[in-house]
C-alpha cells in the first residue's frame, strides 16, 4: 500500500438477499482512498458468483457484508468453495450484524476478522496490511497450461504489475478475437458489454473482459465497478472478468495490457473483450491492443459533436451510437457517418444500439465478426 | 467486545491521551450543519419567520406547529414496536405479547424473501426464513398472522414494499374472510418503493412498472378501503444509508410528490388519495435538527398541498408521521448505552410531534430485539408519555429562536433539492442517472470520516471506550422455522385448487398487461391460495426484473 509495494485486490460483495449497503460502501471507499484497489461485486450475491469473483479479480483479501443474520447458513458453504477452488490463502474478513457467540464460529471455518457496527476505516485498514498473506506463485506457467484459472488470476496480477510471467505457451496460434470499446464516461461501454456477453455465452462463445478504471494520483486506490454492470447473474465459468486500475493521468487502459490479452488468448477464450477508462480522450493506445476497436458515442453529444474525439473517431472500425432510444439519435449517426465517410475513405460502419432497450445488438456483433474474421 | 474479532492492540486509532476529549470547534449537528453559539429575534427578523405568516398554531395551516389543535393533550401517539420473527404462528405470539404490555398499534415486520417477493422454498430464499421478520408466503400465512386479533379494533402496520399490493390483497382477503368490514380497517402498507430504488435495495420490478403498482394500491383503497394509508412515504430508510437530515426530508417529499403526480395522471381527485398518504421519518441524535426537520416537513407538505395541487379539505394538507428512532445510531459496543441514545431521539420525536413511534430495542446491533430489550424500549415511551411533562402542552419548542432558526434553514436547503431533482430530469430520471445513491454515499463517507478523526465522538466507540464489556443475553432464532414454514408452504399447495390458481395468474397477467388496476386480478391470486412468488412472477413476465447497477 506503500512505498513500492503494489495495491492489495480486495473484492467487496453482499451475499444473501439483504440491501443494506451503507457500510459495504463506506468501506469501499475508505480502503480506496487507503491505496487498496477495490473491487465491488454488488448486492445480492449468490456464494458460487462471490467464489468466482474472488477467483477472477485475484483477489488478496474477500469482505463479505451482511446484516441479515444469515451468516451461519451462507458463510459455511462460501468457505467450503473457496476452499475447493483453491483460494485458502484469500483472506475472508465478515462485516455487519453478527452476534459474538457466532464469531468464534466463524475464525473457526477461517474467517480472518468479523467487524461489527461501530468499527472504524483505520481499524480494518490496519488489521489488513498487518495481516496481508504473501500469495503463492508455486508452478504457475505449468497450471496456466493445464487450464489452472488461479494460475491464470495470478499471472494475470503479475503481468499487470510489469513482472515477468514465463513461457506461457504460443500466443500467435490462440483464435481468440480481441475487440476493445472506448468512449466517454457515461457513455454505457460496461451495460453494452454486458449485453454482448450475453449474446455470446448464449451462443457457448467463452468470454474474457479486461475493464479499465482510473486509479489516484495521490494514494494509489482504486474502486473498481464496472464488474457489476456487465456480470448479470455471476458464477459462470465461461465468463471472466478483470478489473484494473489505469495509473493517473490520461492514460485510458492499463499497462502491460498486451500481456495480458496475451495470456487471455492463449488460454483459450474465443473472444477477449477490452473496456477503457471513459476518459474520452484521444488516448488511441488500445488500438494496437484489439482486432476491432469500436467507438461509442451517444445522442448527447449532439450539435456539438465533440470533433475533439475525431482523432479517436479516426482509428476506429466501427462507430456505434449507443444510447439509441433516446432522441438525436438518428442526427447523430447522420454526422458521424458525413465526417467519416469521404469518398474515396475506408468505410466505417456507423450503428445504432442500445443496451437499456436490447437493441441493435445482433447486427452490433456480426459487424464486428465482419471486420475481423 | 473488541472489535469484534479484532485484537484491540490491532485498533489504529490512538487512545484518547485524555480522559475528556475536546469537543469539535466550530460545532456541527450529526448532518455536519455549522451551529451559532446563540440564536435571538434577529435571526428570525432575517429568515422573514412570523408567528402570524409562517407559523400558525397548531392544527393550523401551514402546522409548522403540529397537526392538531391539542397535540397529546388529546390524544397521545400510537406506541407502535416493529415485530415479526419465524412463522406467522411465532410472530402472532409476540403481537398478543405486545398488545398485553399496553401497545397500541401492531406493526409488522416481514423475513427478507417475502420483502424480495420470494417464497420460503425459492432458493435463494435459503437460510434467510422468517430471521428478520415474519415470513408469508399464502393467505393462510395471513390468517395465522393476525388470528384471535380484531382488524376493526387494531390499526394495523405493514412494512413492505416491492410486493406491497400482494400482501396487502392477502391482507385485505383475510379480513374478508374473518368477517370483517373493509371500511372499517385502519392501518398502514409502506408501499414506497422509490426509496428503495435511493437506499433499501428491496427491488424488484424496474422504477415505472414499480411506481405503477404503488399507485394501483393507492387507487384501489382510496375508494374501497378509505381509512387505509395507502402509503407511508419513509425517510427512514434513507437516513439509515447516510443521508443528512435535510437529504432524508427533502428526498423524502420528492418522492410524495412523484406519487401524488402519479395519482392526478389517474384522474384521481387530490382530496381524494392525499389525506391517506402518511409519512415515516428518522428520529436521529441531534436533538434540535431532528425538531426542526419535522417542523420544517409539515410546513412545506401543507404548503405544496394547498399551493401547487389545490388541495382544499385540511386532512389533505397535514403531513402525519410515524417516527423511528435511528438504528444506524445504535452500537456494539456498550450496548446498553443504547437505552440512552433510544430515549433522547425518542423525545426528539415526540417534541417534533410525530404521530407514532417505533422505539429500537439496545441490542438490534447485534440479533433482532430480546422481549427484555424490547419491554425496556417500549417502558422508554412510556416514560415520556405519562412522566417527563412533555405532552402537556402543544409544540412546547414552537417560537425557540433556535429551532425556529433551524427550521426554516432546513424548510429552504429541502426546496434547493427540488429544484437540483428538477434539474436531473424529474424523479425517475434522477434515480437513472443514480443522483440520490450518490447523494446518500458521499454524506455516508463524510460522516464516517469525521467519526474515524474522532470529529464527531461516540460514547463507546472513539471515547471513553471499556476494555471489558458484558455481553447481553440476546435473542435466538428458531432454526426450525425455516423448516417449519416451508412444510406450511407444502400443505397448502397440496390442498389448494390448482386449475384456479392458474387461472388467477392468467388473469393477473392481462391485468398487467391491459394497463388496468392489478389490484382485483391480486384478490383473486390470494384467495385461490397462490404464493407470493407466483404472483411476482406472473407480474414479471410483464414488467420485467430490475437489475442492479451502478455503484454509486
Amino acid at each position: 500500500v506503500t512505498g513500492n509495494s503494489p495495491a492489495p485486490r480486495v473484492v467487496l460483495a453482499k451475499i444473501g438477499l439483504d440491501g443494506h449497503d451503507r457500510g459495504v460502501k463506506v468501506v469501499a471507499r475508505g480502503l480506496r482512498d487507503s491505496g487498496f484497489h477495490v473491487i465491488y461485486a454488488g448486492l445480492w450475491q449468490p456464494v458460487e458468483a462471490v467464489v468466482q469473483t474472488a477467483l477472477d479479480e485475484d483477489a488478496d483479501w474477500l469482505g463479505i457484508s451482511l446484516l441479515s443474520g444469515a451468516h451461519m447458513a451462507l458463510v459455511p458453504p462460501l468457505m467450503k468453495q473457496l476452499c475447493e477452488k483453491g483460494l485458502q490463502d484469500v483472506g475472508v474478513l465478515v462485516g455487519g450484524i453478527i452476534p459474538e457467540a457466532d464469531i468464534p464460529k466463524l475464525e473457526a471455518l477461517g474467517v480472518r476478522a468479523v467487524f461489527g457496527p461501530g468499527t472504524t476505516i483505520p481499524e480494518i485498514v490496519g488489521f489488513m496490511r498487518k495481516e496481508q498473506a504473501e500469495p503463492e506463485t508455486d508452478d504457475l506457467v505449468n497450471r496456466f497450461r493445464q487450464k489452472d484459472r488461479r494460475a491464470l488470476a495470478r499471472l494475470l496480477t503479475l503481468a499487470a504489475r510489469g513482472q515477468a510471467v514465463g513461457a506461457t505457451g504460443d500466443e500467435a496460434s490462440a483464435k481468440g478475437r480481441v475487440v476493445a470499446f472506448t468512449g466517454s464516461g457515461g457513455v454505457g461501454k460496461s451495460s453494452l458489454i454486458g449485453r454482448l456477453v450475453e449474446l455470446l455465452r448464449a451462443k457457448d462463445r467463452s468470454v474474457a473482459v479486461l475493464c479499465c478504471d482510473p486509479q489516484s494520483p495521490l494514494t494509489g486506490g482504486a474502486l473498481l465497478g464496472d464488474r457489476l454492470r456487465i456480470a448479470k447473474g455471476g458464477g459462470d465459468p465461461g465468463l471472466f472478468i478483470r478489473s484494473l486500475a489505469t495509473p493517473g493521468g490520461q492514460q485510458a487502459i492499463a499497462q502491460n495490457l498486451d500481456v495480458m490479452v496475451g495470456l487471455l488468448k492463449t488460454y483459450g477464450f474465443d473472444t477477449v473483450i477490452l473496456e477503457t477508462v471513459g476518459a474520452g480522450q484521444g488516448d488511441t493506445a488500445v488500438r494496437q491492443q484489439a482486432d476491432t476497436l469500436v467507438v461509442l458515442l451517444q445522442p448527447e453529444s449532439g450539435d456539438e459533436l465533440q470533433w475533439e474525439k475525431a482523432g479517436l473517431l479516426e482509428v476506429a472500425d466501427l462507430v456505434v451510437i449507443h444510447k439509441a432510444d433516446l432522441a438525436g439519435a438518428d442526427r447523430v449517426a447522420a454526422q458521424v457517418n458525413e465526417h467519416l465517410n469521404l469518398p474515396g475513405t475506408r468505410p466505417i460502419p456507423v450503428l445504432k444500439a442500445s443496451a437499456a432497450k436490447g437493441e441493435g445488438l445482433d447486427q452490433l456483433w456480426a459487424t464486428i465478426e465482419q471486420k475481423s474474421p | 467486545m473488541a472489535s469484534l474479532a479484532v485484537d484491540p492492540k490491532t485498533r489504529s486509532t490512538p487512545p484518547p491521551e485524555k480522559p475528556v476529549p475536546d469537543r469539535a470547534d466550530p460545532a456541527t449537528t450529526v448532518s455536519g450543519v455549522p451551529i451559532a453559539p446563540l440564536y435571538s429575534g434577529a435571526d428570525l427578523a432575517r429568515l422573514g419567520v412570523t408567528e402570524d405568516k409562517t407559523l400558525g398554531r397548531p392544527g393550523q395551516f401551514p402546522f409548522t406547529r403540529g397537526v392538531h389543535e391539542q397535540m397529546y393533550r388529546g390524544r397521545l401517539w400510537t406506541m407502535r414496536q416493529f415485530a415479526g420473527f419465524g412463522t406467522a404462528r411465532q410472530t402472532n405470539e409476540r403481537f398478543r405479547f405486545l398488545l398485553e404490555k399496553g401497545q397500541t398499534g401492531l406493526s409488522t415486520a416481514f423475513d427478507l424473501p417475502t420483502l424480495m417477493g420470494l417464497d420460503s422454498d425459492s432458493p435463494k430464499s435459503y437460510g434467510e426464513v422468517g430471521r428478520l421478520g415474519v415470513a408469508v408466503d399464502t393467505i393462510d400465512d395471513m390468517q395465522q398472522l393476525f388470528a384471535g386479533i380484531d382488524l376493526e379494533q387494531t390499526s394495523v402496520s405493514m412494512t413492505i414494499n416491492a410486493p406491497a399490493a400482494i400482501i396487502m390483497a392477502f391482507y385485505l382477503a383475510n379480513a374478508q374472510e374473518q368477517g370483517f368490514d373493509w371500511r372499517k380497517l385502519r392501518g398502514t402498507i409502506q408501499n414506497d418503493i422509490l426509496k428503495e430504488f435511493h437506499a433499501q435495495n428491496e427491488i424488484v420490478f424496474p422504477p415505472e412498472p414499480s411506481v405503477r403498482l404503488v399507485i394501483d394500491l393507492v387507487e384501489f383503497c382510496a375508494k374501497d378501503v378509505p381509512q387505509w394509508n395507502t402509503v407511508s412515504i419513509s425517510g427512514y430508510h434513507i437516513r439509515e444509508a447516510g443521508s443528512t437530515a435535510v437529504q432524508e426530508l427533502a428526498f423524502t417529499l420528492a418522492d410524495g410528490l412523484h406519487y401524488v403526480d402519479e395519482c392526478l395522471k389517474r384522474g384521481m381527485p387530490i382530496d381524494q388519495f392525499a389525506k391517506r398518504l402518511s409519512f415515516f421519518f428518522n428520529a436521529h441524535n441531534d436533538l434540535f435538527e431532528e425538531i426542526a426537520k419535522y417542523r420544517a416537513a409539515r410546513s412545506l407538505w401543507a404548503d405544496l398541498m394547498r399551493n401547487t395541487y389545490g388541495a382544499k379539505e385540511d386532512a389533505s394538507l397535514k403531513l402525519r408521521f410515524h417516527a423511528q428512532t435511528a438504528g444506524c445510531s445504535l452500537q456494539d459496543r456498550q450496548p446498553e448505552v443504547n437505552l440512552i441514545r433510544v430515549a433522547y431521539q425518542a423525545l426528539a420525536a415526540v417534541m417534533g410531534g410525530c404521530q407514532s413511534l417505533h422505539s429500537n430495542s439496545m441490542d438490534e446491533t447485534l440479533a433482532l430485539p430480546s422481549e427484555h430489550a424490547v419491554t425496556l424500549a417500549l417502558r422508554t415511551q412510556q416514560v415520556l408519555a405519562y412522566e417527563t411533562g412533555v405532552v402537556n402542552t402543544a409544540d412546547p419548542l414552537g417560537g425557540s429562536y433556535f429551532v425556529e432558526t433551524l427550521t426554516e434553514q432546513m424548510r429552504r436547503q429541502a426546496l434547493d433539492y427540488f429544484d437540483r431533482i428538477k434539474h436531473e430530469g424529474g424523479m425517475l430520471a434522477a434515480i437513472g442517472s443514480g443522483f440520490f445513491r450518490r447523494e446518500i454515499a458521499e454524506a455516508a463517507f463524510a460522516y464516517q470520516k469525521s467519526v474515524d478523526s474522532r470529529e464527531k465522538l461516540i460514547v463507546g466507540v472513539n471515547a471513553f471506550e471499556e476494555d471489558e464489556e458484558q455481553p447481553l443475553d440476546i435473542l435466538k432464532v428458531d432454526e426450525e422455522a425455516e423448516r417449519e414454514q416451508i412444510r406450511n408452504l407444502n400443505r397448502v399447495k397440496k390442498n389448494r385448487d390448482n386449475s384456479a390458481v392458474r387461472k388467477a395468474l392468467e388473469g393477473l397477467k392481462r391485468a398487467a398487461e391491459a394497463k388496468q388496476n392489478v389490484f382485483p386480478a391480486l384478490l383473486e391470486v390470494a384467495q385461490v391460495r397462490a404464493t407470493v412468488v407466483e404472483a411476482m412472477d406472473a407480474m414479471a413476465e410483464v414488467f420485467g426484473r430490475y437489475e442492479p447497477g451502478e455503484l454509486s
